[in-house]
């Protein structure tokens, strides 16, 4: 059985943001007023337990500005802690089971955990049913940067050398489980300091007369290095399911996939959701917030798609929202179960808003019920090349090239940076 | 920077529609408008708008051959104004040098047949209908063939004056994403209905249906990434470069471990454990042996749709089916994924 280690008994999730002004390596991890101290050490044993299929992780502190590539990168993490009850963060995925979105968490502002494993190195990714589509990158500088989130923060990068000899859904395992863990110690240097400012996100009664509007959050689950985790069991399977946003935040859903970048969701864009955000912040001003219903996409056949389409704004109408936001969980494939439920939406008279990226050819998929679309650019736009001075996280890029000496790089290729939960500032227009 | 001018006969000054069967030619230096576009135009290419439209496939290929051997930095072309024939002339010629890796700026007016034959690759400045928007024209042309030549990049469409070629480029909104959405989906609920991105524009309508199946020879063509198990040919799992062709001969069925899928954009599991699946060869050929269907076109044609350029993919379209047409095919079973 496993333990309830969180006994909050405060409904709202309250936020604790501690603003990073600077972050140096020091003999132990330490919050000093704004200055976070790293024990890079201390990341790195965090290998020499159990953890099959890592033979070694290297830790290395990325500042904005510097003339570094990030290549290989499957998933960035906002570090965060539980502050009442630190075994609990990431329940399922690291910690002790618990509902997530209640009770106190810290969060660092300004620095990230950002995991690179370059799989080719070990393995002949090519013959395995599981390997990553696209590049993983981050650019510290050069004219890509602004593409990416984690350009801006100070970036702990761990780069994981994987066990050739074990499987990569092992080493995936591994990967996943020091990531957060990393987060989460880099958070937990503040539990005892006093936060700059935190937010609470409540979910009050609202006035009837405010319209109702959900979010139809996709996600999807492929197998290992394709994976998306709610409370740390793989979605692969479920059914639409209503979730509370404040577990989202929380850090109930974790990624574990890893093709094309920039559609990809890393886990801090769960914890750190823009629309998410906006929605609690308008609930009851000028919306009520009806919930997130957590969907499933690039599901396999048109039947397996009709149905979740269908089920999932069941469940919108059900829980009376008028309107819907969906999200979409990669491109291609995956634009038509947006579609779909767009079209399921409409037929129950839930009026819908797709964020959706574009290709060099405009959208992939569309539907007269598709009327409303909010386009968060093109993928296919080639980046001005630009050669770093060092790169992290391999030599070659995913797709074969030379890391440092890349040429143009697609904008799907930056995490982040087309993202369809709508993080991001990017949008297509017609030129 | 080497600057190539194309002209009709009558601006090259051959004469107006009695020489409107001119062929080709090449002239040093800049001829009539090419003078006023204060450019140091090196050669300046003619042709007659009727010899164009009626011999094209002998005028453009001359006219490349020229542009090439010149080494030009930067075509341009007309202005040709309302002009239909040499507005297509200029379009056309103006897209085939961009796709050989020379810049090209055309100034024509906005309904010219010649914006749709630019096809959004060559940069089209909008000019009056008539002549006498001459002088207005001309410099607005030369800028852009000024920072074309240079290799600059190329601003807004509004900002450099001329017409959206319909590329999707990006720019930063004040906004997040999913601010706009909540905002857009509100208005919706209020009544109004705004989107940032546009239906597809092409929409290719179906061929209309085969009166008698019995008589048709049919081809298989996926791009699901349907391959022998183990890809001998390395066919790419996005963003294929090429399509693939595998006899048919003898083979009854795609069995399992004989065929496989290198298509990287979605699970394969269930389409490797019955690639028919993704090809209904069981059925066709069920199909063929109770005389429903005339015959099957013994190749089998495969690529990986996968985030692959839809100029690339229009391009494989465009071999294949000529491929089926060599083969008298009537009919084609095309599986997406």
């Amino acid at each position: 059985m496993p333990s309830v280690g969180h006994t909050s008994t405060g409904e709202d999730l309250d936020v604790a943001t501690f603003v990073v002004r600077d972050v140096m390596e020091g003999p132990e991890t330490r919050w000093d007023h704004g200055r976070l101290l790293i024990d890079l050490s201390a990341v790195e044993v965090l290998s020499a337990g159990s953890s099959p299929g890592v033979l070694r992780v290297q830790a290395e502190i990325v500042r904005p500005g510097q003339p570094v590539r990030l290549v290989n990168v499957l998933d960035a993490v906002d570090p965060v802690v539980k502050k009442n009850a630190p075994q609990t963060t990431f329940p399922g995925a690291l910690g002790e089971l618990a509902v997530a979105g209640a009770g106190v968490s810290n969060r660092l502002d300004g620095v990230a955990v950002v995991s690179l494993a370059d799989f080719r190195a070990t393995h002949d990714v090519e013959a395995l049913a599981c390997s990553p589509d696209g590049e993983g990158v981050i650019d510290m500088a050069g004219p890509g940067a602004y593409l990416s989130p984690w350009s801006a923060t100070v970036n702990l990068a761990l780069t994981f050398e994987c066990d050739p000899d074990a499987s990569l859904a092992d080493a995936d395992r591994s990967i996943r489980a020091i990531t957060l863990r990393a987060a989460r110690d880099l958070a937990a240097a503040t539990v005892e300091a006093m936060p700059v400012a935190v937010e609470s996100f409540a979910l009050h009664p609202a006035d009837d007369s405010l319209p109702a509007v959900c979010v139809i959050l996709q996600v999807a689950a492929e197998g290992p290095l394709s994976d998306t985790f709610f409370y740390g069991r793989s979605v692969e399977g479920i059914l639409p399911t209503l979730i509370d946003p404040r577990e989202v935040l929380d850090g109930a859903l974790t990624s574990g996939q890893y093709d094309w970048a920039g559609s990809r969701n890393p886990t801090a864009f769960y914890q750190r959701s823009v629309l998410l955000r906006e929605l609690l912040d308008r609930h009851g001003r000028d919306l009520r917030f009806a919930g997130v219903i957590l969907a499933l996409g690039y599901l396999p056949s048109a039947r397996e798609k009709e149905r979740s389409a269908l089920l999932a704004a069941r469940l919108a109408k059900r829980i009376g929202a008028e309107a819907a936001v969906l999200t979409t969980f990669q491109t291609g494939n995956s634009h038509t179960d947006t579609v779909l439920t767009a079209q399921a939406c409409a037929r129950l008279g839930v009026a819908t808003v797709v964020l959706f990226a574009e290709t060099d050819a405009g959208l992939t998929d569309w539907a007269p019920e598709t009327d409303c679309v909010v386009s968060t650019g093109n993928e296919e736009e080639l980046v001005p090349e630009w050669r770093p001075a060092r790169v992290l996280g391999g030599e070659m890029t995913y797709s074969g090239r030379s890391a440092m000496v890349a040429g143009r790089l697609p904008v799907a290729e930056y995490l982040g940076a087309v993202s369809q939960m709508g993080d991001m500032r990017l949008r297509a227009v017609t030129w | 920077m080497k600057v190539v001018h194309y002209l009709n006969q009558f601006f090259a000054g051959r004469g107006a529609e009695g020489a409107a069967g001119l062929a080709p030619e090449r002239i040093a230096g800049a001829v009539g408008p090419g003078r006023g576009l204060g450019l140091d135009v090196a050669v300046t290419l003619v042709c007659g708008d009727d010899f164009f439209g009626e011999h094209e496939t002998e005028a453009l290929p001359q006219l490349l051959a020229w542009l090439e051997e010149e080494a030009a930095d930067v075509l341009v072309c007309g202005p040709s104004f309302g002009s239909g024939r040499y507005g297509y002339a200029c379009g056309t010629l103006a897209r085939e040098a961009v796709r050989r890796g020379i810049p090209a700026v055309c100034g024509m007016h906005p309904e010219s047949p010649g914006v749709p034959a630019a096809a959004g690759a060559a940069y089209v400045v909008p000019t009056d209908e008539r002549v006498t928007g001459m002088r207005d024209a001309l410099p607005r042309m030369a800028a852009l063939a000024r920072k074309l030549g240079a290799r600059a990049l190329i601003g807004a469409p509004d900002a450099e004056g001329y017409l959206p070629r319909g590329l999707r480029h990006n720019v930063l909104d004040e906004r997040p994403a999913a601010v706009r959405a909540v905002d857009l989906v509100l208005a919706k609920l209020a009544g109004t209905v705004t989107s940032e991105a546009a239906a597809p524009p092409e929409r290719i309508p179906p061929p209309p249906p085969i009166a008698d199946p019995a008589g048709v020879r049919l081809a298989l063509v996926t791009e699901s990434g349907l391959v022998p198990a183990g890809n001998p040919d390395r066919l790419e799992s996005n963003r294929a470069r090429t399509w693939l062709e595998y006899p048919l001969q003898g083979v009854t069925a795609f069995a399992p471990g004989a065929y496989e899928s290198a298509h990287g954009g979605y699970d394969v599991r269930a389409a490797n454990a019955d690639p028919n699946r993704l090809v209904p060869l069981d059925a066709v050929r069920a199909l063929e042996s109770e005389g429903r269907i005339g015959g099957l076109h013994e190749t089998l044609y495969t690529t990986t749709g996968n985030s692959t350029p839809v100029a690339v993919a229009a391009g494989f379209g465009a071999e294949i089916a000529q491929r089926l047409h060599d083969a008298a095919v009537q009919a084609v079973i095309l599986t997406g994924t």
